[in-house]
């Protein structure tokens, strides 16, 4: 291991490392999003929000960051509504920080970190900068609880049919006693679905967990975590930077499905009941005490779901509506156009469900030509397409109302079966309720209702100057043991310092690769292993200096004092690896982000201390002539080689 | 090198460790209860307010010390004086009778706890409602979970390194180096409780810290033992232990050393929130490092005693 040509090997090693690691230190392009509604604001308002914005730039970034931003001190074109800001060291934190600031202004999801050239070559424009945890830049904690009683009520919709099918085959006398059978043993399959063991609930939730993650990931968010809490059958959602911003929370919680419900048959005996009984109200003069315009109220004052739930509950009593059915509002736009999205009217729909969202995949909105407006359309899955085949060829004639979350959005009459897994729903829909609706098709509703256990908004862990001060110190701490290093071993010393440093950007690389989110413990990681890093080689040095005293030749020495240091190395880090390993697999949150620096941070320091070093110090000994090598520190040293 | 008689002390070293812990755990439980109570560990209430600008921080220290309420003041922002206060659970029953005192007139009807404490902060201190930031019953972050998943990750963490150096070395080093690791951990633990410090998650990193610097230490020394014992079975183990421990002192020297530089940087540097964990990695950098010398070597030699007694 005595060639220069492998040198080549670290060159190689840092070059990638560096070329990681340059988007952390690149001058970077940010897009600052203001909010649709700013235009049409009066411009005086306008003017204090734009004030508001500059005035804290000027305070707080301008002078020390050395960032520009265009344009200055106006709002931007509206065909380009967002502020461009260059510079270096950019953060997410920052972002948060400024668009917090001023979220009258800026449309906080649509903020933009435009990836640089390494980012758009190497990952496709995924970020390459160094993540920080909640605990470093604080941010929001959400904590959802899944509220199973509301899925089991679902589930019971979904299974209604069946379950009168199998009712009715048992009560009846002329079945034959296998059809019971069947009937008996479908029956119990069923109802064991509705009882919600531990385990269920954690497949439930799991579910709930992967749609949130796919919910979040289109937010432009930066790194959130979402993870499950066994305990109370809850999701703690941690979004790092983020304000406190009520449109993530409803993006989270959103359990809007999408499903087809077909209406009570023809002549429509209830729907009609309703009808008249509305219109005649209408004819005494009395709009007011009309069932659609009350229910219009209750949407106006927001009275939330629990109330129109109760409402329509009611109107199911009053005209007795028997239990296989269940009243909807229907919702649409009136004539005006920019008129508000508002129920106009009731419909009677089976409780069962026909075609659930889970059937439908990969929506679109796009814009109708004929019809002024938007739509989505949707691909079915096989199985779906199969079922939507049957429905829609054994109830030609019928209404089959699509289900938007509480909304019915269009009820349209089934003319022909329709085959072939393509459909497309129309309603009258703005640009953003078609993706929105989309949206929900394609991500999946969520399995079960969320509702919100805890939520906060927190500060970094330990206050931002903290942290700094923190990371200046820790800075200086690694400068004076590199300093202490060189005193003590001198040569060494200096060859020591060189495979830290190349130790610590290979792991930065690593970890940056890896999408690691930085916390506190993970530094606390780093600090570990730059410590373990700086005791192999005094553990090196110290052999090859005994084995010098022993008199040996320099260059065997330094062979020796490697081979004899290997397996105590090699010992010490492979326990402390084991028990890193065991901490990733068993412990969560704090323990598991130090644990995978130290992991990563081991296998570093194997290569550094046992390749690099090695390679450094042979080359030094063997190539480059130096004869003496002195491992004792300046001022008490005496000289130890006699002989080279 | 002149060899230093390490084990000669080992009655005086092990004994003097064993009462440290008794005496930290005591005090710990007996005098204060328990280990201090943080919202990272036990969950608790948490409120963020403004407050009017003539009211400071000792005021508020100053009213929950008064009524007798477990309480941290965080100061979040200083232009507008809005501070966080966290709340431990210790506390609800004191803030139930204090909430039954205010006049019936300034009180809304409410059970949960929160909802009362903020009752109490606003009546006192005369706040309206919008100077309320934010107000939470929050779980503990770390708490449930560390108590948990700690243990059994100590357990198993010490079974394979049982199991590890005794496939490479021997029995009795493996033996002596877990029980030093349980040392190190028992004797911060102790400190961490005697002197009450808040268990965070800066703590656990810490705690974390020492346990990865320690089992790093204790390897490095034994490695040394079983090298010098090997083929020399007449020698003393106390005799090979001096020798080892001696010859390795130079590295456990520099490297105690040059780890203590980067943590008394942190606690020098001025990082107020930083203290703590920088004090303890401190503390586990001495432990670590008396441990590997004073409790894990006379153990293994106590053992070696003990086992040619019963062979013998």
């Amino acid at each position: 291991m005595q060639s220069y040509r492998l040198l080549i090997l670290p060159f190689l090693i840092l070059a990638v490392s560096f070329t990681i690691l340059y988007p952390n230190f690149a001058d970077r392009t940010l897009k600052i999003v203001v909010k649709e509604d700013v235009y049409s604001l009066p411009e005086a308002d306008q003017k204090v929000l734009v004030t508001a914005l500059f005035e804290r730039w000027a305070k707080d970034y301008g002078k020390t960051s050395g960032w520009t931003i265009e344009p200055q001190g106006t709002l931007p074109p509206k065909e380009n509504p967002f502020y461009t800001v260059k510079g270096r060291f950019i953060t997410s934190a920052k972002i948060n920080q400024i668009s917090q600031e001023n979220q009258s202004l800026v449309s906080e999801s649509k903020n933009k970190l435009e990836p640089t050239w390494i980012e758009e070559t190497i990952r496709g424009g995924k970020s390459l900068s160094i993540k920080l945890g909640l605990d470093l830049q604080g941010g929001m904690r959400v904590v959802l609880k899944g509220d199973f009683e509301d899925y089991t009520s679902k589930l019971k919709d979904l299974y209604a049919k069946e379950l009168t099918e199998l009712n009715l085959t048992l009560s009846n006398q002329a079945a034959k006693p296998e059809e019971k059978e069947k009937a008996n043993s479908r029956l119990a399959e069923i109802e064991s679905s509705f009882d919600l063991s531990p385990m269920r609930k954690i497949v439930e939730l799991e579910k709930a967990k992967m749609i949130i993650d796919n919910r979040l990931t289109t937010q432009n968010l930066t790194e959130p975590q979402v993870r499950i809490q066994k305990e109370q059958d809850a999701i703690e959602v941690s979004l790092p930077g983020v304000s406190n911003s009520a449109a993530i929370l409803e993006i989270l919680q959103n359990t809007e499905t999408v499903e087809y419900r077909l209406e009570e048959p023809t002549p429509f005996l209830f729907k009609t009941q309703i009808a008249d009984n509305e219109r005649r109200m209408m004819d005494l003069g009395k709009r007011e005490n009309t069932d659609i315009f009350l229910f219009q109220e209750l949407v106006k004052n927001k009275a939330g779901k629990k109330a129109q739930d109760e409402f329509l509950e009611g109107l199911e009593k009053k005209y007795n509506i028997p239990k296989d059915f269940k009243v909807y509002a229907m919702w649409a736009r009136g004539n005006a156009a920019k008129s508000a999205l508002l129920p106009r009217s009731f419909v009677v729909l089976e409780r069962k469900i026909a075609l659930s969202g889970n059937d439908m995949t990969n929506a679109q909105p796009s814009y109708n030509s004929n019809s002024y407006g938007w739509m989505v359309s949707f691909t079915l899955t096989p199985n779906g397409a199969e079922k939507f085949f049957d429905l829609t060829s054994q109830n030609r004639g019928r209404n089959l109302a699509i289900v938007w979350g509480d909304k019915v959005i269009s009820n349209p009459v089934i003319n022909d079966p329709i085959a072939g897994g393509r459909a497309e729903i129309s309603g009258s829909f703005s640009e953003q309720e078609a993706i929105r609706l989309a949206n929900v098709i394609s991500e999946g509703a969520l399995p079960i209702p969320l509702s919100v256990l805890e939520m906060r908004f927190i500060g970094p862990t330990l206050g931002i100057e903290s942290i700094e001060v923190g990371v200046k110190a820790v800075a200086i701490g690694f400068f004076l043991v590199m300093i202490y290093m060189i005193f003590y071993y001198r040569l060494g010393g200096f060859i020591a310092d060189l495979s830290l440093l190349i130790n610590l950007i290979i792991l930065a690389a690593l970890l940056t690769l890896m999408d690691f989110t930085l916390t506190l413990p993970g530094i606390a990681g780093i600090i570990l292993t730059a410590g373990m890093a700086v005791d192999a080689n005094v553990i090196i040095y110290e052999r090859i200096r005994e084995e010098i005293e022993e008199g040996r030749a320099l260059s065997i020495a330094v062979t020796r004092g490697f081979e004899n240091a290997f397996w105590t190395i090699m010992d010490a880090n492979v326990t402390t690896l084991i028990a890193g390993i065991l901490m990733i697999r068993l412990g969560n949150g704090p323990i598991k982000g130090f644990a995978i620096t130290l992991c990563w941070g081991i296998v570093t320091t194997l290569f550094t201390s046992l390749f690099l070093s090695r390679l450094f110090m042979e080359l030094t000994v063997n190539r480059m002539g130096v004869h003496h090598l002195n491992l004792r520190p300046f001022f008490f040293g005496k000289k130890e080689t006699k002989n080279a | 090198m002149r060899n230093i008689n390490f084990t000669k002390y080992k009655y005086f070293t092990l004994s003097f460790s064993f009462l440290a812990i008794v005496i930290g755990f005591a005090v710990t439980f007996g005098k204060y209860g328990g280990f201090a109570h943080s919202l990272d560990f036990n969950g608790g209430l948490r409120t963020v307010v403004e407050l009017p600008a003539d009211k400071t921080r000792s005021d508020l220290e100053g009213y929950f010390q008064s009524k007798n309420i477990e309480a941290v003041v965080i100061l979040l922002e200083k232009e507008k004086n809005i501070y966080q206060l966290d709340i431990g659970l210790g506390s609800l029953d004191t803030i139930e009778s204090l909430y039954k005192d205010i006049p019936e007139a300034n009180r809304e009807s409410s059970t949960s706890a929160i909802d009362r404490f903020v009752q109490l902060i606003r009546y006192e201190y005369k706040l309206p409602k919008e100077k309320v930031l934010s107000a939470d019953q929050v779980g503990a972050v770390v708490g449930g979970e560390l108590t948990e998943v700690g243990i059994t990750l100590l357990l198993t963490t010490l079974a394979i390194i049982l199991l590890y150096l005794s496939i490479r070395s021997q029995f009795k080093f493996a033996l002596a180096s877990s029980i030093a690791l349980v040392h190190d951990i028992l004797m911060t633990l102790a400190l961490i409780g005697f002197l009450q410090i808040k268990p965070s998650v800066p703590i656990i990193a810490a705690l974390l810290t020492l346990l990865g610097y320690s089992i790093n230490d204790k390897i490095v020394v034994f490695d040394r033992i079983r090298e010098n014992a090997h083929g020399k079975d007449n020698l003393a183990l106390s005799n090979i232990i001096n020798v080892s421990i001696t010859q390795t002192l130079g590295r456990t020297i520099n490297t105690s050393f040059t780890t203590m530089i980067s943590v008394v940087a942190i606690i020098v540097g001025g990082a107020v929130e930083l203290y703590d964990f920088a004090f303890i990695l401190l503390f586990g950098v001495i432990v670590g490092t008396y441990s590997s010398i004073y409790i894990a070597a006379p153990i293994s030699e106590i053992y070696d005693q003990l086992r040619k007694k019963r062979f013998a």
